[in-house]
């Protein structure tokens, strides 16, 4: 798949048509053949006694950016949160339905969670590098999943930063620790980590939102790079950067999917009365 | 406890920076000198002065008095008090090298054995067990603090030295008897005994702030760590560990001040021997037990001059050891590293 | 790359996860292991006669404790109205006059030091201040010794207290005219009542098991209690005595007096336990 120099519009405050990018045609050929990386069926979510989502049905599509948007506590991060099991962490948080990620279901209690982690790498909005060095972030996971030596380690660290757009910047820090870096290079940080074990998926929580404008704007070059080796999931409440990055969107309201569709489609001709008065900030 | 041990070194002296600046001073409250709307405020305020004054007041007095009274000793001695071994009220020669050396050993089996036990307890209550039963064991372990010293003598002295002489110490003879640290009749009071109570007196104090420790790791850190497909041990060790290393040595060092000092359990079981043995099966004693056991019925100035000065060392091993326990916790509740 | 297999990993976590698992379980076991021992052993010597007799010389039959027994709450208490004013008054200072001031400061930092001070030094204190100057034991000793236990529990426990209590109840007693005083003592300490109470009552728990600090203060005696001013009987210090001697009548007493003072201070641990808790919701 050819790689294409995108450039970024500057940043505006208001969404035209002329704000929204076509998907590359050979991208979504791809995609068409073979088929959605992550569909999910009738996922239900609980939050102990409370059900957050209902019946949620999506299909996201592979080597694509598919944005989930809508307004704060609409279950757009819980969404997610599932496509890694990291829910799982806390006892009265439980999921039902079926996620298939290329025709396994991961709910399925039999699913390898350290696998499955591994495939379905996550950013958080939060950077949250490790108290260790910045070449020890990027190892801790190749060391947990590969059997590498000293010099192969290296080779994939560089790789991994180089991935991220951070290699030129710690070069020669690789060993101060990972905290000493700015807020925007430590969320590179994060993605080089996480794309440090070959991951399938990159989920990321609104990861922008934490960090200045111009960190903000590279990150979303970096997304831009990334997707041609990754499916990946940005939950955004910026409409505009969904509309900058994504090729497929996703509008969600009280725990459920209003609509799905292109992003071009979603911003210019939205089919749902709902989503048209969110994209023009009537609520929200 | 978690929230009682964050108000209270929020608030503390050493970093003002704490939990002072949170509110803003309540009115009228900075009395500027002179201002007293009602002459009961100003008696007031002088009273609650004094008050608190008392506190540094005592420390500095109990010092005072400790040095004051080991003048006659130290006139004597002079450092070799703390070399000397013997310690004879008949001969009137006191060396508080057995004491010193017993406090010391005592204390480091209580470490050796309760820092471990207290991570994994900790580790135990915040990552493994469910919230319900995180609630009720965190309760039963606290309890263990509770006890008080006197009790953990009787049980030690009537219950758990015979259970030692009778199977710990014999299978300790057995496997590692080639060390001289496990030679020795099998008596079951001794410095091995003491160091063991010793450590299940301090696993609580240790424990808690541990596990106020592995709490305060923020949410989305912990998320990261486990969302690379890392086990719950590698979290921990590799990410939270790290993370809260200030807070956990400073916990250690907690309990290592309260190991050196506790008096009632060891005097039970230590058997009160002054004298230094290379084997943990040996009775021997500790400055505290020395002080309990003695000093009621000590006669004559020297010796009386000699167990005060004893109080002394200990006085000032523990304040050492209380001044760093307390910077590094500090650090802790003032949010260490990572971007906070 | 050469993929690892997760099967070493997950039998490491799997063993740790055992060996946190047996730390807990070791901690509890020791835990009723004392209690139970307590409760075995000290239960056979709780007889009417444990709570209103004196004690006698080993042998004779029909003999008590009483005398310890209201020693202890007699110094206990006494220690307690030293040690509360006193640290209510630090506390308010702490809280309210004094913030950052380097006294308030200081405070903190020495109520640190002195709460993580062995309780024998304090004895030894307590019998330099009033022992040898009196040139006898006695109660008054040993109350002091309590007192400087508990005065820097009491102080910082009520600066947390105080401090809770929302600005707008010091501002609303102010604006009615009412002196700093008044509003301390009439409307701040009745907000902070709940947490003050349990403060005080956990500083009394683990005071009253002390032994230490009235071995050579309040010393013991084997007769009721008539004067401050001589050595008094307590609990503590009988324990300590009677457990050391070869007599098993007289061990058998102190596993009954043991008795006494664990469910004492675990009861009291426990409500301050509880009732904090309801106050933290």
């Amino acid at each position: 798949m050819k790689e294409e120099a995108l450039t970024l519009p500057a940043p505006r405050f208001f969404i035209g048509p002329e704000d929204v990018r076509e998907a590359s045609a050979d991208a979504a050929l791809t995609a068409a053949e073979a088929g959605p990386k992550i569909i999910t069926r009738q996922l239900d979510f609980y939050y102990g006694e409370n059900q957050a989502l209902f019946d949620n049905n999506l299909e996201v599509a592979r080597q694509m950016v598919t944005a989930i948007i809508g307004p704060s506590g609409c279950g757009k991060s819980t969404h997610i949160r599932v496509y890694n099991r990291i829910y799982e962490l806390y006892g009265d948080q439980r999921a039902t339905g079926e996620v298939f990620l290329d025709g396994r279901n991961i709910l399925d209690p039999s699913q390898d969670l350290m696998e499955l982690r591994r495939r379905v790498g996550m950013i958080f909005q939060a950077p949250t590098p490790f108290p260790m060095s910045v070449f020890d972030n990027v190892a801790f996971g190749l060391k947990m999943h590969y059997r590498l030596s000293r010099g192969e380690l290296a080779d994939r660290v560089e790789e991994a930063l180089d991935g991220a757009a951070l290699w030129d910047e710690v070069k020669d820090q690789l060993h101060r620790p990972g905290t000493a870096l700015s807020g925007g290079q430590q969320q590179r940080l994060c993605i080089a980590r996480a794309i440090a074990v070959e991951p399938e998926v990159l989920l990321m929580d609104e990861p922008t939102s934490a960090i200045d404008p111009i960190a903000t704007a590279k990150i979303e070059d970096l997304i831009n790079t990334l997707k041609s080796r990754y499916t990946m999931v940005i939950v955004t409440h910026n409409m505009q950067q969904a509309a900058r990055v994504s090729d497929f969107t996703a509008f969600f309201y009280q725990g459920r999917i209003v609509e799905f569709g292109p992003t071009t489609q979603i911003f210019t001709n939205p089919t749902k009365k709902q989503t048209e008065q969110y994209i023009t900030g009537r609520f929200g | 406890m978690f929230r009682k041990n964050m108000a209270r070194f929020k608030n503390d002296g050493i970093n003002p920076q704490g939990g002072a600046g949170q509110r803003p001073a309540p009115p009228g409250l900075r009395a500027r000198p002179g201002f007293a709307p009602v002459r009961g405020d100003a008696v007031f305020r002088l009273l609650t002065i004094v008050g608190s004054l008392l506190i540094p007041l005592l420390v500095a007095g109990i010092l005072a008095e400790l040095v004051w009274y080991s003048l006659p000793a130290i006139k004597q001695f002079g450092f070799g008090f703390l070399i000397f071994q013997s310690w004879n009220p008949v001969t009137q020669e006191f060396g508080a090298a057995s004491s010193i050396f017993g406090t010391l050993v005592s204390t480091l089996i209580a470490m050796l054995l309760a820092v471990p036990l207290s991570l994994a307890v900790a580790l135990f209550l915040v990552e493994l067990a469910p919230p319900a039963v995180s609630r009720v064991v965190g309760t039963l372990i606290e309890l263990l603090a509770a006890i008080p010293s006197i009790i953990y003598g009787m049980w030690g002295l009537f219950i758990f030295a015979p259970f030692m002489s009778d199977y710990l110490q014999p299978a300790l003879g057995k496997t590692l008897g080639f060390l001289p640290l496990f030679q020795g009749p099998p008596m079951g009071i001794g410095m091995l005994t003491a160091g063991i109570i010793l450590a299940f007196m301090i696993l609580p104090f240790i424990c808690a702030i541990t596990r106020d420790v592995f709490l305060l790791v923020p949410r989305p850190v912990r998320e990261s760590a486990f969302g690379m497909g890392a086990t719950t041990w590698e979290v921990t060790r590799k990410v939270i560990i790290p993370y809260g290393l200030v807070g956990i040595i400073g916990a250690c060092f907690l309990g290592l001040g309260r190991a050196l000092g506790e008096t009632m359990a060891v005097t039970f079981v230590i058997g009160n021997a002054h004298r230094i043995s290379a084997s943990l099966f040996a009775p021997g004693n500790t400055i505290a037990s020395t002080l309990a056991n003695e000093f009621a019925e000590a006669t004559g100035t020297l010796y009386v001059s000699s167990l005060i000065e004893l109080g002394l060392v200990l006085f000032l091993i523990t304040y050492v050891v209380q001044i760093i326990s307390q910077i590094l916790v500090r650090r802790l509740y003032r949010a260490w590293s990572v971007g906070l | 790359m050469k993929r690892r297999r997760p099967t070493g990993r997950r039998l490491l976590n799997l063993l740790v996860s055992g060996f946190a698992a047996g730390a807990a379980g070791l901690g509890i076991l020791v835990l009723v292991w004392i209690l139970a021992g307590v409760v075995q052993r000290g239960v056979g010597a709780l007889s009417p006669a444990f709570f209103t007799h004196l004690p006698a010389p080993p042998g004779i039959p029909e003999a008590g404790l009483g005398n310890a027994i209201v020693g202890t709450l007699v110094l206990t208490l006494a220690a307690t109205a030293l040690a509360v004013p006193l640290g209510l008054l630090a506390g308010v200072y702490l809280a309210e006059f004094g913030q950052d001031s380097r006294l308030a400061d200081n405070s903190r930092f020495s109520a640190n030091v002195l709460m993580g001070m062995p309780s024998i030094i304090i004895g030894v204190f307590a019998y330099a201040l009033v022992v040898l100057p009196l040139g006898h034991f006695s109660g008054y000793a040993g109350i002091v010794a309590l007192a400087i236990i508990m005065l820097p529990v009491v102080a910082r426990t009520a600066e947390d207290m105080i401090r809770l209590v929302p600005n707008t109840l010091r501002e609303a007693g102010l604006a009615l005219g009412a002196p700093r005083w008044k509003v301390t003592l009439s409307i701040l300490f009745r907000a902070a009542k709940a947490g003050l109470v349990t403060g005080i009552l956990l500083a009394i728990a683990r005071v009253s098991g002390e032994t230490a600090p009235l071995l050579f203060t309040a010393l013991n005696s084997p007769y009721w209690m008539h004067s401050l001013g001589e050595p008094c009987p307590n609990l503590t210090v009988t324990i300590f005595n009677y457990a050391m001697s070869p007599y098993t009548d007289w061990q058998q007493m102190a596993w009954g007096g043991s008795l006494l003072i664990t469910f004492g201070v675990l009861a009291l641990t426990l409500l301050t336990r509880f009732s904090l808790r309801e106050k933290a919701r």
